[in-house]
């Protein structure tokens, strides 16, 4: 069998490389098993064309909801270049279960210093459940490159410290 | 059997016109409080629905546009023959096939020339809304009707909002989704370039009072909520100098 020349110094990085690797799928198995951290999972489809016209994303009941057990249900679209409603107001150390659905294309959302965080599928409903520990205003940022308006796809929310 | 449907159009078309122009307020309110109810619009893009406006037979909608009077408000070949009426050359299929789609349901009110269309469209079938669509779409980017002009110094002056947007306003800008030479984006974003700066105020007006509510999600009513009179005027002869020579 013929055999190839690696450069001893190549040969190392081989290794280096491999090497991180591994210890990245230790990192996030350590904490997907330890610490219960996973990426949001929830697999429900939904037809994003005609969500406008869907039961549970139709224009009149996007916002925030309180449900009987005194946790929120906030429902948003993400449509280029917004998240709809524009602005919304949730309570701190709340549970909060954010569902929302793309009208278009790919989305995502991201709300800095807290775990929000997920993207937004077209044909699929994205489900986060999550508390806001700080009060203040945040904004609600798109991270999925969405078009050429994506870098002013933002909205507010406001954590109350009030728990009402 | 066609000729006779045509005719009854007609018929149609002339009744609506009429009946329109001599239409009650109270009859305007009626329809208003009638069409808030429910979603903005009826009309979905799914890939059906696409399909269905793709094939639109332009040269039948070059009939309807003289049969059915639409020529005497939007031009021969879509250039409106005054500024108070849009001008519908290079406009997107999709847009146009929405827009009388939401006139025939209730969907787009909120002024006198909505109960006009709203009158006019009762009579018309999806594929004649294709067909037109396809009809106003095969033509270029219209020129300004004769006698209208713009103000290129106004032109300027929104350039700022209009190619870099206001993160503050929350107001992206409006390139990103018209198109940087205002021809409009999949699958219903309309054309803009050419429009009458008249009509174009019109409109920007009516979404801001939300008169006119058929964008779904309300967004351009949102959009147009944050802008001031000023600069509304501003784009509006940004976008009607955009064909100019």
């Amino acid at each position: 069998m013929a055999t190839i020349h690696i450069d001893p110094l190549e040969k190392r990085w081989i290794w280096m490389v491999g090497g991180m690797v591994v210890i990245f799928y230790a990192v996030q198995i350590y904490y997907a098993a330890v610490h219960n951290l996973h990426p949001p999972s929830n697999v429900e489809v939904i037809d994003s064309a005609k969500l406008h016209l869907s039961e549970e994303f139709a224009e009149d009941k996007l916002g925030v909801k309180q449900e009987a057990d005194g946790s929120y249900t906030v429902t948003m679209v993400a449509a280029r270049y917004g998240f709809y409603p524009q602005e919304i107001s949730v309570p701190a150390n709340t549970p909060i279960k954010l569902r929302i659905a793309s009208f278009d294309v790919l989305h995502g959302v991201h709300v800095p210093f807290s775990n929000m965080n997920t993207m937004v599928v077209p044909g699929y409903v994205s489900e986060v459940h999550t508390q806001f520990v700080k009060e203040g205003d945040f904004p609600m940022i798109c991270n999925e490159y969405c078009g050429l308006g994506h870098d002013y796809m933002y909205s507010k929310l406001h954590v109350t410290g009030a728990k009402s | 059997m066609k000729a006779n449907n045509m005719e009854n159009k007609i018929v149609l078309s002339v009744a609506a016109l009429a009946a329109a122009l001599m239409m009650s307020p109270v009859m305007a309110a009626e329809h208003a409080a009638m069409a808030t109810k429910g979603p903005s619009t009826n009309v979905s893009w799914t890939a059906e629905q696409m399909r269905f406006v793709a094939n639109g037979d332009k040269n039948r909608g070059g009939q309807l546009n003289s049969e059915m009077f639409c020529a005497s408000c939007h031009g021969d070949a879509g250039v409106a023959p005054t500024g108070n009426w849009p001008s519908l050359a290079g406009q997107r299929a999709e847009y146009t096939f929405k827009m009388l789609k939401d006139y025939k349901d209730g969907k787009r009110h909120g002024s006198h020339s909505a109960e006009i269309m709203q009158k006019v469209t009762q009579g018309m079938s999806d594929q004649d809304m294709a067909d037109l669509g396809q009809f106003y779409a095969s033509f270029d980017l219209p020129a300004l009707p004769t006698g209208v002009t713009f103000d290129a110094a106004q032109a300027d002056m929104s350039k700022a909002v209009i190619k870099r947007g206001d993160g503050k306003r929350l107001v992206a800008p409006c390139q990103s989704c018209h198109g940087s030479n205002g021809e409009g984006a999949v699958t219903d974003t309309p054309a803009l370039a050419g429009m009458p700066p008249e009509y174009f105020i019109k409109t920007m007006q009516e979404y801001k009072s939300g008169a006119r509510a058929n964008d779904v999600y309300s967004r351009m009513r949102l959009i147009a909520k944050t802008l001031t009179d000023d600069e509304i005027s501003q784009m509006a002869h940004y976008y009607a100098g955009m064909t100019a020579k």
